[in-house]
């Protein structure tokens, strides 16, 4: 190449890597931050949910038009993957101006950290009016509000298909009890429903597992989330565990395999009968078509029929945000009438506040409505990072994952007590649920 | 005279922008290589567990408490199963295509592209593709099983916690054995046509030649692509991590998987970094012997 050439080439070479980076930092530097931008983080992805998320979003906008709504969704349920991503943005203060979190125990490493700015005034007399204590106080740390509650999902539900049923004459008002519940599973298998238990992956294992122990009592759950539960002889313990074992003889031997969307789907195909899920499962039946009492319904988990347990999403403000008028606003629109029946209705939840219009809800969530009114007693999800320290929550996930493969009672009864009793220092939460 | 020479060069343009490049390069490297490693090695010694740093030194509490853990112990015999097997495997099988490849096939190229090309997938595309492969209802190993009448090969695969982690180890053998390959291919192709000539000559031919002139002298490609695997089988994360998650229960737990959990989901600070100082001695135990041979040849 002539010498003039290359020299030419050299000088061009040089004036664009200059000028990319002269405009970008121009455009870094005058750029105000995005002054008119919202940035939340939610793990709502699946079909039902992002839909819900998106009317959500779309009431924010009525109020704030000019307001960019920035979504960083990360596919995960029950956050396990997100919360992963989160704690080191909050740490590096790079918080996003709001992100989904469960009520209760999973907020604590933030409010220990001060990283939660109190929220008292967005808690006005109205909001305190409309909701009830017990969700008013899974968000609160010390006397002070750190969250506003989105919705209120129930955990002890038991998903069913209504042919498969009706076909081989099961009533599920009957099954309130784990031994009817397992000889309808037998009538099924009889009559050809290789597993009539659908279940997925690790974690929905795992939620399966809270409510064997809420269904053996309410006093042995709040001593289990109190972290008194130190005895791998404990017999209610093993009672659970012994439940769990024979539910598994009924379950899709590829649960690990499936995500917790799926094992729902397997209902709606008729694959399976029965699917212990949370009731955010509604909006897969929902974008599918199907008709709650008609196509499919559901029944409170046998032995917890007295009972609404809870998994509570809700969002907060974190300190030092880009945006903090935008998250506070965000905040109200989370905690406001108009929020909670745009996004409830279609998530499968119900409101956290009681002043809900019922006429926009579907059938299963207006006879979760009378339920939660009718309940005597209300349990926080372990499973769902309320009840008990997110440790405890990991290690619990990790064994119940070995436990539906091997069904070893005792070494996963051994394995769950000792560490509560390791732990011991973090069940800072003193739970009373009667 | 020469001296004075030296000495007026020092202060050239050329000098002390060399110098004042090389000096950022120090500081940067500095601080997130070696000042983070080293402040990693002081959490582990504190009692750091939330989101609060604590730097509280207890000593070697949480080195202690890693020898009672049976997660831990796992992982580590994870680790090292998966170092035994998969080390050893992927070279063979890339020695094997390199030899293949130097058969002087027709259209190399395209089948040195196909042997490499695993490898330059992200592993986080690698991860789910397996995964939907393994899938025990929907993906195509049991699928095709199905179809060609081998039902009873039927498998959960990953899902099935006694042979999760050779499940894991196979996918990883696909991924790298193409680059041990070029690695391979690179150290036959560096040696002199004359060696294998005169050993053609003196009558040496196929298995004998490979056996006696080319693997004797690859050993340093062999070295290289040694300690490359190594490591990586000792700090991999993102594969196993889309792929498995380190499940069912700890089957295809690792220590890096084991660290991330610790550290991120439930927030013992300390207790991750020691899992990571553990690592990180353990590849310096592989890598420090290598750096130490390299200068020494040279």
């Amino acid at each position: 190449m002539e010498p003039r050439i290359k020299m030419a080439l050299a000088i061009i070479l040089t004036a664009i890597i200059v000028g990319g980076i002269g405009i970008g930092v121009t455009v870094i530097v005058l750029t105000p931050p995005e002054a008119d931008a919202l940035e939340i983080y939610h793990w709502w992805t699946s079909g039902g949910e992002k839909a819900a998320v998106d009317a959500l979003i779309a009431v924010f906008q009525t109020e704030y038009p000019d307001v960019t709504v920035i979504q960083s969704p990360v596919t995960g349920g029950a956050g396990y993957t997100m919360m992963g991503i989160i704690k080191p943005l909050v740490l590096a203060g790079e918080a996003p101006d709001a992100f989904q979190m469960h009520a209760g125990y999973e907020g604590k490493p933030y409010f220990d950290a001060d990283l939660l700015e109190s929220i008292d005034h967005i808690w006005d007399e109205d909001l305190k009016a409309a909701v009830p204590d017990v969700v008013e106080s899974m968000n609160m740390f010390n006397g002070h509000y750190y969250s506003v509650p989105v919705n209120i999902h129930r955990v002890n539900v038991v998903w069913y298909n209504k042919d498969l049923l009706d076909d081989n004459g099961i009533d599920p008002a009957t099954l309130t009890t784990w031994s009817k519940f397992f000889a309808a599973c037998d009538t099924l298998k009889l009559a050809g429903v290789t597993n009539p238990v659908q279940m997925g992956e690790t974690w929905t294992a795992a939620h399966t597992f809270e409510q064997f122990i809420a269904s053996v009592g309410i006093d042995f759950y709040e001593d289990w989330i109190n972290g008194e539960v130190t005895s791998a002889t404990d017999t209610k313990l093993l009672e659970a565990f012994g439940y769990f074992e024979t539910y598994m003889s009924y379950v899709n031997p590829d649960h690990a395999a499936l995500t917790w969307d799926d094992a729902t789907k397997r209902l709606i195909t008729g694959d399976g009968a029965f699917n212990i899920m949370g009731d955010w499962a509604n909006g897969e039946f929902f974008i599918a078509n199907k008709t709650y009492g008609v196509d499919y319904g559901t029944f409170a988990v046998p032995g917890t029929g007295a009972m609404y347990g809870l998994c509570i999403d809700c969002f907060q403000h974190p300190r030092g945000v880009s945006h903090p008028t935008n998250s506070e606003r965000w905040l109200k629109i989370v905690a406001s009438k108009a929020g909670q029946d745009a996004f409830n209705p279609i998530k499968g939840s119900i409101a956290a506040r009681t002043d809900a219009d019922t006429t926009k809800y579907g059938a299963y969530q207006k006879a979760a409505i009378i339920d939660f009114g009718a309940v005597t007693y209300m349990f926080p999800s372990v499973v769902h990072g309320s009840g008990a320290p997110e440790a405890f929550k990991v290690k619990l996930s990790a064994i119940i994952s070995s436990f539906v493969t091997n069904l070893d009672e005792s070494a996963a009864a051994s394995a769950l007590t000792s560490y509560t009793t390791q732990i011991s220092d973090e069940y800072t939460k003193v739970w009373s649920l009667d | 005279m020469k001296r004075k020479r030296i000495s007026r060069k020092i202060f050239t343009k050329d000098r002390i922008i060399i110098q004042f490049i090389f000096l950022i390069s120090v500081l940067l490297v500095g601080y997130f290589v070696y000042i983070s490693i080293g402040w990693n090695v002081v959490v582990s010694l504190s009692d750091w567990e939330g989101l609060v740093p604590s730097y509280n030194i207890v000593g070697f509490d949480q080195y202690i408490n890693l020898l009672g853990d049976p997660v831990f112990l796992t992982s580590l015999m994870n680790n090292i199963l998966l170092m035994l097997i998969f080390v050893p495997c992927t070279l063979f099988l890339g020695l094997f295509l390199a030899i293949l490849l130097d058969q002087k096939v027709r259209k190399e190229a395209v089948f040195r592209t196909i042997y490499l090309l695993p490898f330059t997938l992200s592993f986080v595309v690698t991860g789910f593709l397996w995964r939907w492969m393994y899938n025990p209802s929907m993906g195509v190993i049991n699928t095709l099983l199905e179809i060609t009448g081998l039902e009873f090969l039927k498998s959960g695969w990953i899902t099935d916690p006694n042979i999760a982690l050779f499940c894991v180890i196979v996918s990883l053998i696909w991924q790298f054995a193409g680059y041990a390959m070029l690695i391979f291919l690179a150290g036959i192709r560096s040696i002199p046509e004359s060696h294998i000539m005169a050993a053609e000559v003196d009558g040496a031919s196929g298995f004998q030649l490979y056996k006696r002139v080319i693997i004797p002298q690859i050993k340093a490609s062999t070295f290289t692509a040694f300690v490359v695997l190594m490591v990586f089988a000792l700090k991999a994360f993102d594969f196993i991590y889309i792929l498995t998650g380190g499940g069912p229960g700890y089957a295809t737990e690792i220590l890096p998987l084991t660290m991330y959990k610790e550290t991120f989901a439930m927030t013992h600070f300390a207790y991750g970094s020691a899992i990571a100082t553990v690592l990180f001695l353990l590849v310096m135990a592989i890598v420090v012997p290598y750096l130490y041979s390299t200068y020494r040849r040279k």
